[in-house]
């Protein structure tokens, strides 16, 4: 798309000096953009930038302190999500914002009531011609239950697409695709560039961004930082711009050669995986890449007994081992910190001290019950290794930051003595600050003798955190390759199954 | 080492302590006010029937607390005490078996049928509000079946005891046996291994799963504690009325349940103490008990315990959403 010179287009939309602040936090301080028709401008930031608050804005979903914004050089005050709307703004949020018991064609015309009659004859008219036109194939009589996610993904663009918007957000919509529609994605938006719409394409993936964007804006910390032409920049400058230092200095050093094995999985196979077959030595981190659905999280399951196995064996300190539940992996000294924190993690409700101990309750139970001396004893010595930040462990985890209730989590795992940990996207979600306190956590546990799996999405995670690499592609192992051998280039080729190994 | 945490924790939570003690004051102020309105409420005979009548229903709510603490719901249980206090007394009044072996033979079955609902609900896995609505109707006809539709009269002087008598110059025995009922529920729940896995699966049954919590196996026995404590509820209903009738003991699901909510026991799981689920119940019972000496009648009691538990449900709501918003 590098070809593409955009520069004439006129402005559809304007950002100046737009401020937001929430109590305590500073969510935005004087940004200013612009994005013209017929582009896609890409905005690029880590967790916490301010992009949800800068999209929240142009739906005229929250109301900024200060700045204006303007579309077609025509300055709005008061804009409410309707008047946005109305001026032909449409946003396709994270979160799928689909009715599934109703039908496709009900979905992408939901909201469209011309009189007191629903014309459904119409509606599914509408969305098959909508659907040809995106070349998409999906049944406008199709129940949205009944598709995958991926294509629950796209009848919420060919919803926004009913609209006809003039400009469109779009919050990481490639999260729940695979490859294949990621492509199809992408020449959906190509198209509708063409045809003049203005596209903010939100995403953390930066080869997504080479690909389809025009234009690129970082934020950092609710900051503009700058704006450039894709094809002027590189991905080292945007990470340096987005991250604000070198990439280095995230990754705390280690300085410790792994010891024997702790776990090995000899053909274990189930919960939708293949036979896998590799071994994870004390004080290692193996890092597991993979695109979404490669079954990554599903090994993870697999191994602490989540889910059960269709073949194979594991073997723990050398003895073969068979977990039918979590409770046995526990037992065993195998935890799992899980992707979903506030799902599969920890109990929100809950004090700092409930949450370290329930997963250790046989270490603090006395003749007659839960010694609460020996819990807060346990509960402080977690609390203070962590640095979990909070006034005390009575504390509700509901109250701390995404950060610390990881830390919680990690907590809750190291307290009940696991030797083993897998990490399930150990810092999504977390703010680059908090996200640093966790690595040397995991490097500290490593030269403490932990094996530790980790899972993640993130490629400089998982290039700056691994002593190895177990790339995984639709169930099946494609690659275990040391460090050192491991390019994002060779483990992306090897996550999208284009070599064999 | 308790010094450290004093040490690390700042001064009392005080809005957190107001608002956890809200019901309270609403007891109080409910106490207060029927006292200005009846000479005769504010007496120690008067309180003490409030006891005796509601000793049941907290027992009872005891019950289903374990329940509702542990994320699940269970409307069967009116129907439970019905069936328990039928078999009890077809124990003693026509197979002449002892009052000692007829209380156990009931308290057996009542274990039983929670038994029941917890095996239903890990197997079926839907809702545990549609199996008990299922398990509710079964346990009806049982009930009506081992009755065979009469009412059993006269039932031993020794078992109308349990809800009748007095021990301990003069305090009914109906209300120890809700003392200790609450006092061992509280022990459950606070001190053993096994309540704080109730919370833990009440609050997050996924991570209660991953945290290595036989999430199973408490909740089949979490109704079987809920089934013999609504057991020992239906004794002492049946002992107090002194004759044994299927059409006895249902309706208590719903006043132990508005009592729990009154109480703090969230619908969702994960929360509620003892001590406001039995001010749910006194809540209810002051009111009913109050508006009877002030001389409203049944029916307008109903409406004004309704508006009382939507007033609070609306109170609890307003206040997580204001605390939501302030972050």
């Amino acid at each position: 798309m590098s070809g593409r010179d955009e520069s004439e287009h006129p402005v559809l939309l304007a950002l100046e000096h737009i401020g937001k602040t929430y109590p305590g936090v500073v969510a935005l301080d004087d940004v200013s953009v612009d994005f013209r028709r017929g582009e896609v401008h890409a905005l690029l930031g880590e967790n916490g930038a301010g992009k949800s608050t800068l999209i929240k804005t142009i739906s005229g979903a929250i109301r900024p302190d200060g700045g204006r914004i303007l579309i077609d050089g025509r300055s709005l005050d008061h804009l409410t999500p309707p008047a946005a709307r109305r001026l032909g703004i449409e946003v396709i949020y994270q979160e799928f914002n689909l009715v599934p018991t109703l039908t496709v064609a009900e979905n992408v015309c939901l909201g469209e009531y011309d009189g007191w009659r629903a014309d459904f004859a119409a509606y599914r008219r509408k969305c098959a011609a909508l659907m040809a036109d995106l070349e998409v194939d999906i049944a406008p009589d199709t129940l949205v239950r009944d598709l995958p996610s991926a294509g629950q993904q796209l009848v919420e663009i060919a919803k926004a697409l009913a609209k006809s918007p003039r400009l469109l957000i779009m919050d990481e919509p490639t999260a729940p695709l695979s490859l294949s529609e990621v492509e199809t994605l992408f020449r959906i938006v190509r198209k509708i560039r063409d045809q003049g719409t203005s596209v903010v394409y939100i995403s953390h993936r930066l080869d997504e961004i080479f690909d389809l964007s025009d234009r690129v804006t970082v934020l950092r910390d609710g900051r503009y930082i700058a704006t450039r032409r894709t094809a002027d920049t590189d991905r080292d400058e945007l990470i340096a711009l987005m991250v604000g230092r070198t990439l280095l200095e995230t990754y705390p050093p280690k300085a410790h050669a792994p010891g024997e094995v702790a776990l090995e999985l000899k053909a274990l196979a189930g919960n939708g995986n293949e036979a896998m077959s590799f071994a994870l030595r004390q004080g290692e981190i193996v890092g597991v890449a993979g695109l979404i659905g490669a079954g990554r999280t599903e090994l993870a399951k697999l191994i602490v007994g989540a889910a059960s196995r269709d073949g194979g064996v594991m073997e723990l300190h050398g003895r073969p081992v068979r977990f039918h539940s979590p409770r046995d992996a526990i037992a065993a000294g195998v935890g799992l910190i899980p992707e979903n924190r506030k799902e599969e993690g920890c109990f929100l409700g809950q004090s700092i001290r409930w949450n370290v101990s329930i997963a250790a309750l046989r270490r603090v139970l006395g003749r007659f019950g839960i010694r609460s001396n020996i819990e807060v004893d346990l509960a402080e010595r977690y609390f203070r290794m962590l640095r979990i930040k909070a006034p005390g462990i009575e504390t509700a985890v509901v109250t701390l930051s995404g950060g610390n209730q990881q830390k919680v989590v990690i907590a809750k795992t190291l307290a009940s003595e696991a030797r083993v940990l897998i990490f399930d996207e150990p810092t999504r979600g977390i703010d680059v600050g908090a996200r640093g306190e966790i690595y040397k956590l995991m490097v500290d546990l490593a030269a403490q003798g932990i094996a530790i799996l980790m899972i993640t999405s993130d490629m400089e995670e998982l290039l700056g955190m691994s002593d190895r690499i177990l790339v995984l592609h639709e169930g099946r192992m494609t690659g275990l390759l040391p460090r050192a051998d491991c390019s994002q280039e060779k483990i992306m080729a090897l996550a999208s199954g284009l070599t064999g190994n | 080492m308790s010094h450290a945490v004093e040490t690390a924790t700042p001064g009392p939570d005080w809005t957190g302590l107001a608002k956890r003690a809200a019901i309270l004051l609403v007891l109080l102020a409910l106490i207060a006010l029927f006292s200005g309105l009846s000479p005769f409420f504010f007496t120690v005979q008067n309180l003490t029937n409030v006891f005796v009548q509601n000793s049941y229903v907290i027992i009872a709510a005891v019950g289903l607390s374990f329940v509702m603490i542990a994320g699940g719901m269970d409307l069967s249980i009116g129907y439970q005490m019905s069936v328990v206090g039928v078999v009890t007394a077809v124990c003693m009044m026509w197979l002449g078996l002892p009052v000692p072996v007829s209380l156990v033979a009931g308290v057996l079955t009542g274990v039983g049928m929670g038994l029941i609902n917890g095996l239903a609900s890990i197997t079926l896995r839907v809702h545990t509000l549609i199996i008990t609505l299922g398990t509710m109707t079964v346990f009806q006809g049982a009930s009506y079946i081992i009755s065979r539709q009469s009412a059993i009269l006269n039932l031993p002087l020794s078992f109308k005891f349990i809800g009748q008598g007095y021990i301990l110059g003069g305090i009914p025995v109906s209300v120890v046996l809700m003392v200790i009922s609450v006092a061992v529920a509280s022990y459950i729940l606070n001190v053993t291994a096994v309540g704080r896995m109730i919370y833990a699966i009440g609050g997050n049954e996924e991570a209660a799963y991953l945290s290595g919590i036989p999430v199973t196996r408490v909740k089949v026995l979490v109704y079987g504690l809920c089934g013999f404590f609504v057991s020992i509820a239906a004794i002492v209903l049946f002992a107090r009325s002194g004759s044994a009738a299927s059409s006895t003991g249902p309706g208590t699901e719903f006043t132990a349940m508005t009592a729990a909510v009154l109480g703090g026991i969230s619908f969702k799981g994960g929360e509620g103490k003892m001590w406001g689920l039995v001010t749910g119940v006194l809540i209810l019972g002051v009111l009913g008990n109050g508006m009877q000496l002030v001389g409203l009648n049944t029916y307008a009691q109903y409406i004004v315990k309704g508006l009382v538990l939507l007033a609070a449900v609306g109170f609890d709501t307003y206040q997580k959403s204001s605390r939501g918003r302030g972050r």
